[in-house]
């Protein structure tokens, strides 16, 4: 079952030549690969085998494996799942309690060092990280043991990337990402909260593929995906351009679709691809559906400032501030002022007459 | 530390204190400046009434044709900058949109383009005067470490704004963070060195054309 | 019954024509390339941030042209010739008839068209076993 090929896998479930052009042209296309790639993946995927996937759920809300699972449509993303062997997913498995745990246990032992961890949620540390138990084992524990034989750990959702929502202040449970621990296999964050399937999918088929792992940024994203902002490709940019805001979420302008830099929206500074591929079979995305991006794929995207709140606008209030340097500075001056007018008189006071008596002495 | 970090300590702390720094600065100033006072003038004034001053603020705005040949690259160069500088503080959508949030005062913006424009112009006049600066021996004589100082501070605001509109060579967010420290550094530089003439220069105008008529010479 | 048509959402056109005019350039370029050096290239529509306004003005400069075909495998992938020859439309959809992937592809074919080698040959096979049976069939009459 190891050794057989992708190809293989396909045929025996019927799927023509012509269907595997199809499907890797599909590939490239969410992998966002130049189309001229679609042969390199073609014979790629041909002869790639067939990866054991681990797939960790920790602190988190199982957002992230609802986003992946909910949208399949029934042949790009489930031709991927078959074609991967998911040999541990809390969700989605049928075994339950020591069964499971003796799948992991198996699944791991077989693929020492081959196999693709994939985590969701962020880890408990606090007191050795007993705020999160899976089968009376710490996440922490499990993490470790798990990434010790993975070949690369790819992070599912902001809080594994990055902490997320557990790690929101005041973070009670002492959460921290997956990088945080896992420091000697490379860590490839997809985050989002959750992230886009497409690009979940994407960069499965890119490691099923090339065996490699992608470019990634200085946060460890796969630049292929987050290396744009929201708002370098979000359709409403030429209205940001000619100055046209919605001030209110009810106002003629956010009738009129206009940009919603005002009303607080992050794309400037967040990096995904929600504007291009969108959610829902690319329906929509949020900034489409009329609200302002809210961030998700950043780190600390719930501590960086209102949802509402315009990006150029200061966080703290200035204008105490201001009132109190004011009243200081007026203070200050008057004091300055007396001091001056102390100095004055003196040289004054001080001051000799001299007249041309006291010149020819 | 992310460059989210850098931007969120640019936008809370950071501003917070360097609007205070620059508040205080400048009412202290302000107060050393003016009371010091005048010795009080007891001759009967010559001529005029109130309106010499304010007369004045406007005749010294515009050039003199003799001073104008002289040193014509010096006054379109400068009111240039001047004007641009303030129609790209001013004008600009999130411009507003901070002053809004302070002050609650808002006015309608101009298009980004435009400001865009505006900027680049703005950045030429600035290289324009540095370069006059330094190329007339006068200039460069009569100029200070002050005077530099003061143009770095206002040159990078601008620099940096428009390098973070087009994405140039940093992240976005890394370039805005930088955009909005090199505001707080001209606020915090502001009250201590010659940009203070924001705010004496009309001032000392009114100042002076009062006096002049008083003395006789009103304009 | 949606009740969306109560909210009062205007679409107005944002101005400029979204990225259609840069991807009737690429073409362009894609098709001197096809017609100087043989090479073929394409645009994949699907990771554009492309308006409907973009895609029907993509679409009416373009226009139709003689071919049009369907591929069913995998769901349908549709086929046509634009008005410009060697500029083909290619949208792939899948079971449930939502887009896949989209491209532009600027050949003398698609290869999606072509029958893939392979398929050739165990064409050939089927071909011989179906006359060999019929042959089988005859003579067992007889």
């Amino acid at each position: 079952m190891q050794d057989e090929t992708l190809l293989d896998i396909l045929k025996k479930r019927g799927v023509s030549r012509r269907a595997f052009l199809k499907f890797c042209a599909a590939a490239t296309s969410l992998m966002a690969l130049p189309p001229t790639m679609a042969s390199a993946v073609a014979e790629a995927l041909a002869k790639a085998k067939r990866p054991s996937v681990i797939w960790l759920s920790f602190q988190e809300c199982t957002g992230c494996t609802e986003s992946l699972t909910r949208s399949f449509s029934p042949t790009l993303e489930s031709l991927i799942f078959d074609a991967i062997s998911l040999d541990y997913h809390e969700t989605l498995q049928a075994a339950a309690g020591t069964a499971a745990e003796a799948a992991r246990e198996t699944a791991m032992k077989e693929n020492w060092g081959k196999y693709l961890l994939l985590v969701d949620g962020s880890v408990s540390t606090r007191g050795g990280g007993y705020y999160s138990t899976v089968a009376g084992k710490t996440n922490l524990e499990t993490l470790k043991e798990a990434a010790a034989g993975a070949a690369a750990v790819v992070c599912i959702g902001t809080c594994s990337s990055f902490g997320g929502i557990p790690y929101a202040k005041p973070n009670p449970t002492g959460a921290v990402p997956v990088s945080d621990i896992v420091k000697d296999k490379p860590v490839i964050h997809v985050p989002g909260c959750p992230p886009i399937p497409a690009v979940i999918t994407g960069v499965l088929v890119q490691y099923l593929t090339f065996g490699t792992i992608p470019d990634l940024d200085e946060l460890g994203r796969p630049r292929s995906y987050y290396g744009d902002t929201i708002h370098d490709r979000c359709y409403r940019r030429p209205y940001y351009d000619q100055g046209k805001f919605a001030k209110s979420f009810d106002d003629e302008g956010a009738r009129n679709g206009w940009c919603l830099f005002e009303l607080g929206c992050k794309g400037p500074t967040t990096h995904n691809v929600c504007a291009t591929t969108k959610w829902n079979q690319g329906t929509s995305f949020p900034i489409q559906s009329g609200h302002g991006c809210l961030g998700c794929s950043e780190p600390n995207f719930w501590d960086n400032g209102s949802f509402y709140q315009a990006l150029s606008t200061p966080i703290d209030s200035v204008a105490a501030a201001a009132a109190t340097a004011a009243v200081v500075g007026v203070a200050a001056g008057v004091g300055v002022g007396i001091a001056n007018h102390h100095a004055k008189a003196k040289a004054k006071a001080e001051h000799e007459t001299v007249t041309v008596n006291d010149l020819e002495k | 530390m992310t460059f989210m970090d850098l931007l969120l300590w640019a936008r809370g702390p950071a501003l917070v204190g360097a609007v205070a720094i620059f508040v205080f600065g400048m009412v202290l100033r302000l107060f050393e400046i003016y009371s010091l006072g005048r010795k009080p003038d007891l001759a009967p004034p010559r001529s005029g009434g109130p309106g010499s001053g304010w007369r004045t603020l406007w005749a010294r705005s515009i050039p003199s044709k003799p001073f104008f040949k002289v040193s014509m690259l010096t006054y379109i160069a400068g009111y240039t900058f001047h004007l641009g500088f303030f129609v790209v503080l001013l004008l600009l959508a999130p411009h507003i949109m901070l002053i809004r949030s302070v002050t609650g005062l808002h006015w309608p913006n101009l298009p980004t383009p435009l400001i865009d424009l505006v900027a680049v112009i703005t950045l030429l006049a600035l290289i324009v005067t540095l370069v006059n600066r330094i190329m007339d021996p006068v200039k460069r004589f009569l100029s200070g470490v002050g005077d530099y100082v003061a143009w770095t501070v206002t040159f990078l605001p601008l620099l940096t704004g428009y390098m973070s509109y087009h994405h140039l060579l940093l992240d976005y967010t890394l370039m805005l963070a930088i955009h909005i420290m090199s505001v707080e550094l001209l606020l915090i530089v502001f009250p201590f060195t010659k940009l203070t003439h924001m705010m004496s220069l009309f001032i000392s105008r009114w100042f002076n054309g009062d006096w002049f008529a008083r003395r006789g010479v009103a304009s | 019954m949606s009740g969306l048509d109560g909210i009062g959402v205007k679409v107005i056109d944002a101005g400029g024509d979204g990225s259609a005019r840069a991807v009737l350039r690429e073409i362009e370029t894609l098709l001197t390339v096809l017609v100087e050096k043989g090479e073929e290239g394409s645009i994949d529509l699907s990771s554009l941030p492309l308006t409907p306004e973009a895609y029907d003005l993509l679409e009416e400069t373009l226009g139709e042209g003689e071919v049009t075909a369907e591929v069913s495998s995998l769901g349908v992938t549709r086929v046509h010739e634009t008005g410009i020859p060697g500029v083909w439309w290619v949208t792939h959809y899948n079971e449930d008839d939502d887009v896949m992937a989209e491209f532009i592809e600027v050949t003398h074919c698609p290869e999606i068209l072509l029958t893939p080698e392979d398929d050739v040959k165990d064409g050939l096979e089927a071909l011989r076993a179906r006359l060999f049976e019929e042959n089988m069939n005859k003579s067992s009459v007889e």
